[in-house]
């Protein structure tokens, strides 16, 4: 078996895992400072200042394809929601 | 002088009535003839009275009679209405579980087995009902999610006693053979499920299988790029008959208990229609 690059094995069960949690850590602090788009982090810092060290972890823990990947649902996913929500008063009414 | 008046009759209808009133009589009493009695233009208080009564009970017999109709249509659409919208609501559950006609998705393929790095041909599954599931192993979370789901499927076949040991046959096959070769698939396999069987192939392979199932999948970026990247496919699980017909598709919404019932469902349409199954071990 020929020595594989890095980035070329895929992630086992334990790793995807941790990747995961320290998703969802990161995610969580954002959410507490009402900060949607994880890309506003990246352009601002100062604005997200507790959660930087949070952030570290997971862009360590994590692919950088997974990193981008989970940024983008994160925002799509709310958005989802705000939706549904509104759809909802409106047909509540 | 006799009245040029016109002859009003007021409130009976019957002209026996009529006759017998007491005006009537009076007025005969008069000695004229009954066609000369005086003629009126309002009622006598006796003849309102009669009237009022000629009308009433009519009025309320007619206004219980008519409520009571219009109640029991009220009771008897409603009836209706509900047994309908029950039906329509049976009728939804059972196409929802039921597949809108079947494209014919599937067909013969050979690719690499990851397990031992040598062919497999489609043919090794006649007789046996599978499920493909198509990802790759660099995925976030989609496929592992959804991979766990068929082995929560595959056991609870597994623990079905009309169904039993090898009913269900997993599959994986990946979208991304440049980065899933057959070691790395087989050690992927290895997390989820002992009975999932890992196929790989080289990129032209791999296109045509997914064609056949009609899998989308994005095409990786070019060789001199990183190898660090996702791969865009379609998120379903493909159900396969024995002779390799295409049964049914469950999303990533479908729970295990759905896919279980719904297999469970084909396995015994098959079995009923004379199908044999092959129940040893693949």
């Amino acid at each position: 078996m020929s020595a594989l690059p890095e980035s070329s094995k895929p992630p086992t069960r334990a790793e995807r895992k941790h990747c995961w949690k320290l998703r969802d850590e990161y995610f969580t602090c954002l959410d507490k400072i009402s900060i949607i788009d994880p890309a506003i982090v990246d352009k601002d810092p100062s604005r997200a200042e507790g959660c930087l060290d949070s952030k570290k972890k997971y862009e360590d823990g994590c692919m950088a394809s997974w990193v981008e990947y989970f940024n983008k649902r994160r925002v799509i996913d709310v958005r989802q929601k705000q939706y549904l929500e509104f759809s909802e008063k409106m047909s509540g009414k | 002088m006799t009245s040029r008046f016109v002859r009003v009759n007021l409130g009976a209808s019957n002209p026996q009535q009529n006759r017998n009133s007491e005006s009537f009589q009076k007025a005969s009493q008069n000695r004229l003839p009954a066609t000369f009695a005086p003629r009126r233009f309002y009622a006598t208080t006796e003849e309102k009275m009669r009237t009022k009564s000629a009308i009433g009970p009519f009025t309320w017999k007619a206004a219980t009679v008519f409520i009571g109709t219009g109640i029991a249509t009220l009771i008897y659409f409603d009836r209706e209405k509900k047994k309908s919208i029950q039906l329509r609501e049976e009728k939804k559950i059972q196409e929802k579980s039921k597949s809108y006609g079947k494209p014919k998705l599937g067909g013969p393929f050979k690719l690499t087995n990851a397990a031992n790095n040598e062919e497999f041909d489609s043919e090794s599954l006649r007789g046996r009902f599978h499920l493909i599931y198509f990802g790759f192993t660099h995925c976030p979370d989609i496929c592992p999610e959804e991979l766990d789901k068929m082995s929560e499927v595959v056991e609870a076949t597994k623990k079905d006693k009309e169904l039993g040991e090898h009913a269900l046959v997993p599959i994986f096959i990946t979208c991304d053979p440049r980065r899933d070769t057959a070691p790395i698939v087989k050690e992927y396999v290895k997390d989820f499920h002992p009975d999932l069987i890992g196929l790989t192939g080289s990129q032209e392979e791999i296109k045509k299988v997914a064609k056949l199932f009609r899998v989308y999948v994005s095409s990786p970026p070019a060789l001199s790029e990183d190898d660090d990247y996702l791969v865009d496919h379609s998120i379903f699980f493909y159900l396969m008959s024995p002779e390799g017909v295409f049964l049914d598709c469950y999303s990533q919404n479908a729970t295990p208990e759905s896919v279980l019932t719904s297999f469970k469902k084909h396995y015994q349409d098959y079995v009923e229609q004379g199908g044999q199954v092959n129940d040893t071990p693949l």
